[in-house]
């Protein structure tokens, strides 16, 4: 203990010993000789940009003068929150959500899935959940504008239309797709 | 940032910009620390003038390289260290080895008399004497720290070393000194 107490009174020795250590001043005119050896820099344009660019600025904070920028702000996160809330895909383009409904009917089906040219005909995160209330298979999908052709997959195995699509089309193997038709503007309910 | 450090940038901006007026203001600040360094390397007052004045004239000239929001003075002090190694290696000299006796540059009325240093030999003047005594890379290690309150982060960058290398040379530096002053204890 008596140890460290020496050492910590002589190691504030020493750092006080160099903050006040003594300085010898340069010579007379030492910075007239460095300046006159100087050349004003002709500064490129790009150099005056990243000058101008990172230029401290002053800014006034008026709180009153605020509120209208408040407001203004406050009107920009509604109608983000808003926008966020049409589904836009990312790319620009509108979703919407469709429900898809599929009636049991004594089917007793095990696994129900909605496989379509919406998700490449993958019956994989398309399972539709069975509703006890109506008895109905459902599942809400959010699809992009246009016309989607569709199946419903039984048990894995069994390819079935939708019995209350509207219009269908002839898949060339002998089989009728249904076609859901997206108009981007509403929600739909097959 | 502090006003002096504010003042500091503008200078710097209004350099790059072409007002070379404005770098005066950065060699009147640190004329004083870079001399001395040259002083502490060099032993001699002309030359220890000279190798400043080209510290000065490389660090305008290079001044584009320098990053603003870091502090100014490391830069100018690791470009200076590097214009006093550069001499020191012309003259076949290695800064790290040279300064056998630092303390020639105390000036006299600094020099604590030999009754001052037996009456009272832990003073600071004293520890300065055994710091200037020190090999310099432990010496301006020591010099960075406590007398311009360096960053590890700056000292080793300054010194080319890593920071647990600049934080070995503090911690080894002042164990010699302590050590010096027990040796002068001793010897009484």
């Amino acid at each position: 203990m008596t140890d460290d107490r020496e050492k910590r009174r002589l190691d504030n020795t020493i750092m006080e010993g160099l903050r006040s250590m003594p300085e010898v001043d340069p010579p007379k005119g030492f910075s007239a000789r460095v300046m006159e050896n100087l050349e004003p820099k002709r500064p490129s344009a790009w150099t005056r940009f990243r000058l101008w660019l990172t230029e401290p600025r002053s800014v006034t904070f008026t709180p009153v003068r605020m509120i209208p920028v408040f407001a203004a702000a406050m009107v920009l996160l509604v109608l983000g929150f808003y926008a966020m809330d049409t589904n836009d895909s990312g790319n620009g383009m509108r979703m919407s959500t469709i429900r898809f409904v599929l009636n049991d009917s004594g089917m007793n089906a095990r696994t129900v899935a909605v496989i379509g040219s919406f998700n490449s005909w993958q019956a994989h995160d398309a399972a539709m959940r069975f509703d006890d209330a109506t008895g109905a298979w459902v599942l809400e999908a959010q699809l992009p504008p246009g016309d989607h052709e569709y199946m419903f997959l039984v048990d894995g195995q069994k390819l079935m239309a939708d019995p209350l699509a509207q219009m269908t089309r002839d898949d060339g193997f002998g089989n009728r797709n249904s076609i859901v038709f997206v108009n981007g503007t509403y929600e739909q309910a097959l | 940032m502090r006003m002096d450090e504010s003042r500091e940038v503008e200078s710097i901006r209004k350099v790059l910009l072409g007002d070379v007026q404005a770098f005066e203001f950065l060699v009147r600040k640190y004329q004083g620390p870079v001399y001395n360094l040259m002083l502490r390397n060099v032993g001699e007052g002309d030359m220890a003038a000279d190798l400043a004045q080209e510290a000065f004239l490389r660090a305008y000239q290079r001044l584009e390289t320098f990053k603003t929001g870091k502090r100014f003075f490391p830069w100018l002090y690791t470009l200076s260290l590097n214009v006093a190694r550069d001499w020191l290696r012309s003259k076949g000299r290695d800064i790290h080895v040279y300064m056998e006796n630092a303390a020639v540059m105390v000036r006299d009325e600094d020099r604590p008399d030999t009754q001052t240093q037996l009456n009272d030999r832990l003073d600071g003047g004293k520890a300065f004497e055994f710091v200037m005594r020190l090999d310099p890379k432990y010496r301006e290690a020591l010099i960075l720290r406590f007398r311009h309150d360096f960053s590890m982060q700056e000292i080793a960058s300054a010194l080319g070393i890593t920071v647990s290398g600049a934080k070995m040379r503090i911690s080894r530096g002042l164990e010699m000194i302590r050590h010096q002053f027990k040796e002068v204890s001793n010897d009484r």
